[in-house]
């Protein structure tokens, strides 16, 4: 790991003393040896904050459309954070020469959240696409992981709704899953509009599962699955299998793929004549 | 004030005892969450010895979402009805130290001498407080880096100290003393009492930070470089503030179901962009910095400056959730650096 | 044609009697230039159908925004039914066409979450299908009501 961490902060020096870069972000050292926080690196001199460990878990894309307006800037990344870049790229939040990508191959990360525990994300195990899909250096190589993933929801689709709506239960609100999620950029999202008010803010399950429910309407094609919303959720609520379901159906049905350079535009922004047909009535 | 022991064993025909003279708040756990305190009943099997994460109490005394009042309209005309809940006789166990001295600033917010919050109120006047000091404590607790914790001791009503087989519970008030009159517990011995100063040493010991506690209050600052720091990587989530025992903001809305309209209460946060928008359109805190900077200053500086008392007890519940891991153990020790 | 339409009154008459017996809430979006006027066209042909629908126009299916089918879930409504123009037949040329996608996936989000798909509905309705309309009203009526009352979206 020393020697990719060594290449990542080389990388970053030459970056900020090229002249053209004025910020690098990438992972440091956390408070305890079980996690990371994203850092702001702006001389050459403090890129020996960079670290690279199984838990750089944040999806550092997500401070790119604030970062990256009118100026470049260097971020170290995952091959999932790449994706969500992409995406990002896609819909014009960023432009691709304002970022100069150091991507990392990544054999998966971990959640810790107590001393000497981990696991490997669930995501992760699941993950096919560890290639980085663009880049400008690449550091390492991807790893497959081994570990066979568990199912999470009930696969009885009576039993289903009865497990969301214990765990939309549990929902508080805080809107950690919408704010680290590199797809949620809008303005204004439409859980806080009051003309007209989608969902109250008052943690109660059912307004939870209009939230949560339409969030994942509104990422459909655009979620990469790192699995970041998962992770930060203060009370263990799965929202990343919804999107991991609906991210199935998309490339089942019309072989699309969040985060791939090669679409042109969002999966609901286009359709073909031969699309497959939802009507119900069959004449 | 008497000490007592409590065999683990005994545990429900203690809590069978307890509820036949109170409405007895507890935590239960949860699958894939922090236990939560609900009021629980005959056979229930809470966590009381304080080893798993949970919700702050203040998720009961100042419920997520709470009714405020409904107005109807029916045949008979306008009908306004109060939702004030049952002021009735509760004690709430298994609460961390911290977490039941966070409740006296909720005290001071919600039972302030010139307003009176009734909703509040009617859940906390007739509450007694048992706290729990688990066997270890818990690893991102930092309660003796902000204040005194001797002085905690007297703000609740009993004291439930983990000794592995068994509880050491130590009456801290008058009140208190009906949670140790129990037929369910024992005589404490010397070596029960020589064991409970270990687990409370190991407690109050744990990991002083290098930030001087008077500091606190008289050297954080307005124009500390640290809050750019924070903010540039702060998402704007609300997990320190609805998570944290102390933290009290809400919002009141009116919802309309049919031609009836219900006022609710809600959680609100200072770190969302929209607490302080105002009807015109104004922000006075349209960025994350003047928010980051906010929370800090009003939990260190303000309240005390307010109240007399510390915001934060370290419960480090922020610093276990924070998702880009903004500790404010190191936030503190770095800005806090002097005895002042 | 008589007797299908006359077939289709009387179970919509049968559902209208049994006024004691519970009748679901249905939400009903139709687009104003193929499935609202067709349902126009079922009333003023005086055809049947049962009172459970409640309609909301939309200019075009196109138009129907996935959130719309969630919060009616939401509200409470014992089914809902989404109604387009027959694909190739939109008044403004490819609303349906991405209609098509949006509802494909809202149908495989309400699997995700466990409601039963029978309490959805989607389909094409020209504007001269009155019977049809009110044909489809009448069964999804009869649908829902073997379902019976939905038991809302977070009942634990």
């Amino acid at each position: 790991m020393s020697e990719i961490e060594n290449k990542i902060r080389e990388e970053a020096r030459k970056a900020l003393e090229s002249g053209e870069i004025s910020l690098v972000i990438g992972w440091g050292e956390g408070s305890v040896p079980f996690k990371t926080t994203p850092v702001f690196v702006e001389k050459a001199d403090d890129v020996d904050k960079l670290v690279w460990n199984k838990f750089c878990v944040n999806n550092l894309a997500v401070y790119l459309p604030k970062t990256a307006r009118d100026r470049k800037v260097g971020i170290v990344a995952k091959p999932c954070d790449i994706r969500s870049i992409v995406t990002l790229i896609q819909e014009k939040q960023i432009k691709r020469e304002n970022v100069f990508i150091i991507a990392l191959g990544c054999g998966g990360v971990a959640d810790a959240t107590v001393p000497g525990e981990s696991t490997p994300r669930q995501m992760c195990l699941l993950c096919e696409k560890r290639q980085p899909a663009i880049y400008d250096v690449v550091i390492g190589e991807s790893v497959p992981l081994e570990e066979p993933r568990a199912q999470i929801i009930p696969e009885l689709l009576e039993e289903r709704q009865k497990y969301w709506a214990e765990q939309f239960s549990k929902c508080i609100r805080c809107y950690a899953c919408r704010q680290v999620c590199p797809a949620c950029y809008c303005r204004l999202c439409f859980a806080d509009r009051v003309e007209p008010r989608w969902t109250a803010r008052k943690a109660t399950a059912d307004e939870a599962w209009m939230f949560h429910s339409t969030r994942v309407m509104h990422l459909a094609g655009r979620c990469i699955q790192c699995g970041e919303c998962e992770r930060v959720c203060p009370v263990g609520i799965p929202v990343a299998e919804l999107a991991r379901e609906m991210a199935a159906v998309i490339k089942a049905n019309y072989n699309y793929e969040a985060g791939d350079p090669k679409e042109v535009a969002p999966v609901l922004g286009q359709f073909r004549e031969d699309d497959v047909d939802p009507a119900q009535h069959s004449e | 004030m008497s000490d007592k022991i409590l065999s683990k064993s005994k545990i429900q025909d203690y809590l069978k005892a307890l509820a036949e003279k109170f409405t007895v708040v507890a935590p239960m756990p949860r699958r894939d969450a922090p236990a939560e305190f609900v009021e629980i009943n005959s056979g229930d099997e809470p966590i009381l010895d304080g080893s798993q994460p949970m919700m702050p109490p203040k998720d009961y005394l100042l419920p997520r979402y709470e009714t405020l009042l409904k107005v109807d309209r029916g045949p008979e005309g306008v009908k306004i009805e109060s939702t004030i809940p049952e002021d009735k006789p509760r004690v709430m166990l298994g609460v961390w130290l911290p977490d039941a001295q966070a409740i006296q600033v909720l005290d001071r917010v919600f039972l302030d001498k010139n307003f009176v919050d009734p909703y509040y109120a009617a859940r906390r006047q007739n509450t007694l407080i048992a706290a729990v000091i688990p066997k270890e404590p818990r690893w991102s607790w930092f309660c003796s880096s902000v204040d005194d914790v001797e002085n905690w001791r007297k703000n609740v009503d009993a004291i439930f100290y983990d000794l592995g087989d068994r509880y050491f519970v130590e009456s801290e008030s008058e009140k208190g003393q009906a949670l140790v009159d129990v037929s369910a517990m024992s005589e404490a011995g010397d070596e029960d009492n020589a064991e409970k100063d270990k687990v409370w040493r190991r407690f109050a010991e744990q990991d002083i930070l290098p930030f001087a506690r008077k500091a606190l209050y008289e050297q954080l600052e307005w124009d500390n470089p640290i809050w750019a720091e924070i903010a540039q990587k702060c998402l704007g989530c609300g997990i320190c503030s609805y998570m944290c025992p102390s933290c009290s903001c809400f919002d009141i809305r009116d919802d309309m179901h049919d031609i009836c309209i219900e006022r609710y209460r809600c959680r609100d946060t200072c770190q969302f962009e929209d607490f302080t928008l105002m009807g015109a359109g104004h922000n006075p805190r349209p960025t994350q910095l003047p928010r980051s900077r906010q929370r800090l200053l009003h939990k260190f500086k303000y309240q005390h400056e307010q109240f007399g008392v510390v915001g934060c007890t370290g419960c480090g519940r922020c610093v276990e959730l924070c998702p880009v891991n903004v500790d404010i153990r190191d936030v503190l020790s770095r800005t806090c650096v002097e005895e002042v | 044609m008589a007797e299908e339409t006359a077939v289709i009154n009387k179970r919509s008459e049968e559902i209208a009697e049994a006024s004691d017996e519970w009748q679901p809430t249905i939400l009903g979006i139709l687009c104003n230039w193929c499935s609202y006027a067709g349902a126009d066209l079922a009333g003023s042909a005086r055809l049947h159908y049962p009172e459970t629908i409640r309609i909301i126009r939309v200019p075009c299916s196109g138009r129907v925004d996935p959130m719309f089918v969630l919060k009616g879930f939401q509200k409470g409504f014992d089914g809902v039914m989404v109604l387009g123009c027959h694909p190739g037949d939109c008044h403004y040329a490819k609303g349906n066409y991405y209609a098509r996608r949006r509802i494909a996936l809202v149908q495989n989000l309400l699997k995700s979450l466990g409601i039963p798909e029978e309490r959805f509905h989607f389909e094409w309705v020209s504007a001269s299908e009155g019977n049809r309309f009110a044909q489809l009203v009448t069964e999804f009526t009869e649908q829902i009501k073997a379902l019976g009352p939905f038991e809302g979206v977070a009942k634990v």
